[in-house]
């Protein structure tokens, strides 16, 4: 497909917009591309009562919002949305579409990008436009062990997925000035085959361990079911989470919803103090994200001592005491 | 002669090994600590066919080929020493002696209980006076009627505390004033039956090594394994595969050994470089690959000889002579690779250390080994 | 009958990995292959519906000469036949094109599917594309991240936990579903089966030839996305070392770090310590 012009489009993923911010942060970005390629930023909008987020957008740096909005839109489906999105960017030939990396857009890029035949890269860390206007998308593989820059260089739209967190949208100006395509529900949507028979919000599970800032990793070195109970202490002492490598879910000491690895969650912290973990790669692939890592171990030959920040030499137990003496001192005082 | 492990064997030694890392490799220095048993992984391991490698399909086996047995048991024991002898042994000296010697009616009757891992097989020839010396034996199964009535001590069972049915070397009278070694098969429900105390050992600690006890243990004559007297034939055979277990054992734990200290090389550091950057360790590391390589080779080409029906008898002597003597050696090095980390407890490298020197010992010492390899080399007409 | 397709893929194992130091890039023709989790949960949800359902499962597989490994695992688990792809010219295909070769070999091969399952995404290279694109490249329906499935007579009923929503959905046959790795927890490959899978092989390879692909795809040459740069990502840790007496090492790590430990709990922590 030729382009019409160089506009960069957002899809706007509004189903979570208190939890997620992504579609913000991706007009962000976009705002910071669209200068390179000479196009403009718009946002593409599908559901019914969605003028909100409309303004939203535009708030956040939508030049232009195209809209569907119709009462056989208000439930997300992957079907009518993907057949929406090709028609529109048939008819309109944008250079580039960007889609948050959350559960939907995750299922609905590759479909999009298959329809209209040209590429996509799943879960960017970074966008950039290259000397010859191609956006280049940089994305992670074997758990952020390899990172490859991709182009899409002769199919057009470029489209890349990127998490939530990745770019940092900029403050709401409600100033801003945008223009509103609203385009009619055409009547030739093919009927549906995956129908929605019930969808219910997730009781909140409190924080996830993949959003808070602060989380304590045990493993074995702990030494005991009991003395790892000071994990969780320290974890609720600073108001963190706990996560654990696999031999400790086997022993019993944690449950298998703190497993943080290959096999379970990925985190990002802000700081991540690990006790006791000797750092298989099943276990240190979930926490390169990790901003500062400070581990304990009485071994310092442990991979885990070697990825961190400050490696401390010592009796995981006796530091994980230490480390709660201390800042119950300090918060007391 | 092709050297290259077929698709199958590479396929045997993936499953057996995510098996073993997933489901032993998490509690298996706890199971040596406890010296306990784990029997919720023998239920996981039952649907597997882990207990009935060579049993033939039709009785639940999974029918494997000798090569992909000892994979599997190196598999086993390059995790837990302790669980590739259990199963071993119970293939090896258990099953595998019913399936080459039992009637059809004795196959019927014991190896579909054994195949599926309800009943745990043991083998029992160790006695106080016997052990390289058979002829030793003082179990004795005197006939009454269409019955055995069996007496004796058995010490040093291996699954001896979880055995469900035992091989049993007794002693029978074969003519007048004859008297020659038989075997029997005993259900540990047999009345008489009894098991002692578990022992405490140096290494291979997650296994219930015991003595047993029979006491006027009366068995119908079909519990009879071959013909009266044939205890001695059937037992070497049955011992000769068991050796090929046990050294696929003493392989397993030396890769094991093997493995960690080539990673330990790599990071310990001393005078501002990894250990592995010193000759004398590079040496060590050498060394062990090559002895652990021709290890493997022998072991391999002694099943294969055996699939093919070849004698092998001097040549599985031979494998667990080799081994078990690279498995010595290479846990004994890997201790020394870790200085004072690899004798502490933390590491599991103490623990090859202390299983693999009872493959020295059981299925025939080494000595023993010596002595038929050099009966079959010296008795070779020139 | 149920007709059931796994799509599975062999990836290399991660802790066995054999990195080019200089370079930093993965030495992959040296890497043992295994199967990729997730398309063991998708291959365990498959079984669980075909013993249900009395169906037969086809595993599809593109990918080396050495994938035809992942097939037989699949079979001694209970896959019923494999089929795999393999050629040099499907070398470098991205999920564009992977998608399109896996729909072609489908249509050939199993052309009467009721449902396609594959795992959710892969731990090589991580897109989770292959599965939506692929229901788009057979046109059929596609639901993703499925925790739990249920069939009656013309509709699978779903169940799936998407961005902290529960959904329970509907779907027509033929459909495809990529499997979440929570609910089917893989079966360990029994022995018995592993030997049943070598005594009655049944694997179909295939090349592009046999696919009756345009003569002229080459994968690499066709894929929408080229990779221009591959790299491992710069470690700058200062790597500190803290060693002695615990307190006093617990000590120093508050006096150094103790902002930044504070700053992560949203405490100051450091300027209450020396009043």
């Amino acid at each position: 497909m030729k382009t019409l012009n160089r506009d960069i489009w957002v899809f706007g993923d509004y189903r979570n917009y208190f939890q997620n911010r992504v579609t913000l942060q991706l007009l962000a970005r976009a705002g910071e591309l669209a200068p390179k390629t000479g196009g403009s930023i718009c946002a593409i909008v599908f559901g019914h009562d969605i003028g909100e987020y409309v303004s939203e957008y535009i708030a956040h740096g939508a030049e232009k919002v195209y809209v569907v909005d119709h009462p056989q839109l208000k439930q997300y489906s992957i079907e009518a949305y993907t057949g929406l999105m090709e028609r529109l960017i048939k008819a309109h030939r944008p250079e580039i579409l960007l889609i948050g990396a959350t559960c939907f857009g995750k299922e609905y890029a590759p479909k999009v990008a298959k329809r209209l035949k040209t590429g996509l890269t799943a879960d960017c860390i970074d966008l950039d436009i290259n000397k010859d206007g191609l956006m280049i998308q940089t994305s992670p593989s074997f758990g952020g062990n390899l990172i490859a820059e991709i182009l899409t260089p002769n199919n057009r739209p470029q489209i890349a997925t990127v998490r939530a967190g990745t770019f940092q949208e900029i403050s709401h100006n409600a100033d801003a000035k945008g223009e509103v395509i609203s385009m009619p529900i055409p009547d030739d949507l093919p009927m549906e085959r995956v129908r929605l028979i019930r969808s219910e919000r997730l009781p909140k599970k409190g924080r996830k361990i993949e959003d808070t800032s602060v989380v304590i990793c045990g493993g074995r070195g702990m030494g005991s079911k009991q003395k790892f109970k000071k994990i969780f202490e320290l974890a609720h002492l600073m108001d963190g989470e706990v996560g654990v490598t696999r031999p400790v879910v086997h022993a019993g000491w944690s449950g298998p919803n703190t497993l943080v690895g290959q096999a379970g969650r990925q985190i990002s912290p802000k700081i991540l103090i690990s006790f006791g973990i000797s750092g298989a790669i099943q276990h240190t692939a979930a926490i390169d994200d990790a901003d500062f890592i400070i581990a304990v171990n009485k071994n310092p030959n442990a991979t885990m001592m070697k990825l961190a920040d400050v490696a401390v030499v010592a009796d995981a137990n006796q530091a994980c005491l230490a480390i709660i003496k201390e800042i119950k001192k300090k918060i007391q005082l | 002669m092709d050297f290259n492990p077929c698709m199958k064997h590479k396929v045997i030694r993936k499953s057996v090994r995510a098996f073993a890392e997933a489901e032993l490799g998490p509690i298996v220095s706890d199971l040596d600590r406890e010296a306990r048993f784990p029997w919720e992984i023998v239920e996981k391991m039952r649907p597997l066919n882990f207990f009935g490698l060579q049993v033939p399909e039709k009785y639940g086996g999974a029918g494997l080929d000798s090569i992909s047995y000892a994979i599997t048991i190196e598999e086993l024991s390059r995790v837990s020493g302790a669980m590739g002898l259990s199963i071993t042994v119970h293939n090896s000296v258990g099953a595998y002696p019913i399936v080459r010697f039992g009637t059809e009616e004795q196959q019927k009757r014991f190896l579909p209980s054994l195949a599926s891992g309800e009943r745990i097989g043991a083998f029992c020839l160790t006695e106080a006076s016997a052990g390289s010396d058979a002829s030793g034996v003082e179990t004795y199964a005197t006939i009454d009627g269409d019955e055995y009535i069996i007496n004796g001590t058995k010490i040093f069972v291996t699954n001896g505390g979880v055995c469900g049915l035992a091989l049993i070397f007794a002693n029978t009278d074969i003519g007048p004033d004859r008297k020659a070694p038989s075997i029997f098969i005993v259900e540990k429900e047999t009345p008489g039956f009894s098991v002692g105390e578990t022992e405490d050992l140096c290494g291979m600690r997650a296994n219930p090594v015991s003595s047993l006890f029979l006491e006027d243990c009366r068995v119908e004559s079909m519990h009879l394994l071959g013909q009266a007297g044939d205890g001695l034939k059937i037992g070497l055979e049955s011992l000769d595969v068991g050796r090929l277990g046990i050294a696929a054992q003493a392989l397993g734990i030396a890769q094991a050994a093997f493995e960690v200290s080539v990673r330990y090389a790599k990071e310990r550091q001393q005078f501002k470089k990894p250990i592995s950057r010193f000759q004398t360790i590079q040496n060590y590391i050498a060394d062990m690959a090559t002895e652990i390589d021709a290890a493997r080779l022998l072991l391999y080409r002694v099943c294969a000889m055996k699939d093919d029906h070849m004698p092998f008898t001097a040549e599985a002597s031979m494998a667990k002579l080799f081994c078990s003597r690279v498995a010595r050696k290479v846990t004994e090095k890997a201790v020394q690779i870790h200085g004072g980390y690899g004798y502490s407890k933390e590491y599991d490298v103490e623990r090859y250390f202390r299983d693999a020197k009872v493959t020295e010992i059981y299925e025939g010492t080494n000595e023993i080994m010596q002595v038929v390899i050099s009966r079959s080399v010296l008795t070779r007409p020139s | 009958m149920l007709n059931l397709i796994v799509c599975i893929k062999q990836v290399p194992i991660v802790s066995e990995l054999p990195w080019d130091s200089k370079t930093g890039t993965l030495r992959r023709e040296l890497a043992e292959g295994m199967v990729n989790p997730s398309c063991k949960h998708a291959l365990e949800a498959a079984i669980r519906l075909s013993d249900q359902h009395n169906g037969k499962i086809t595993v599809f597989s593109m990918g080396p000469p050495m994938a035809e490994e992942a097939l037989y695992e699949a079979m001694a688990m209970g896959a019923n036949r494999g089929v795999l792809l393999t050629d040099k010219r499907m070398a470098g295909a991205d999920t564009y094109i992977t998608s399109l070769i896996l729909a072609r070999a489908i249509k050939k091969k199993c052309p009467d599917f009721d449902l396609v399952l594959c795992g959710d995404q892969t731990s090589d290279s991580e897109t989770a594309q292959v599965g939506p694109q692929l229901a788009e490249e057979l046109g059929i329906p596609g639901v993703t991240n499925v925790e739990k499935l249920d069939l009656s007579t013309h509709t699978l009923c779903l169940e799936r936990q998407t961005d902290d929503f529960l959904e329970i959905l509907e779907m027509d046959l033929p459909g495809l579903v990529t499997i979440s790795p929570h609910y089917y927890v893989p079966r360990h490959v029994s022995l018995g089966g592993v030997q049943q899978a070598f005594d009655y092989p049944n694997v179909d390879i295939l090349g592009t030839d046999d696919l009756e692909l345009d003569p002229g795809l080459v994968a690499l040459k066709h894929s929408p996305t080229k990779i221009i740069r591959v790299y491992s990502p710069a470690t700058e840790k200062e790597n500190i070392v803290l060693k002695g007496a615990v307190k006093r090492i617990v000590n120093e790590l508050f006096d150094r770090f103790g902002d930044r430990i504070g700053g992560a709990m949203g405490k100051d922590l450091k300027t209450h310590d020396h009043p």
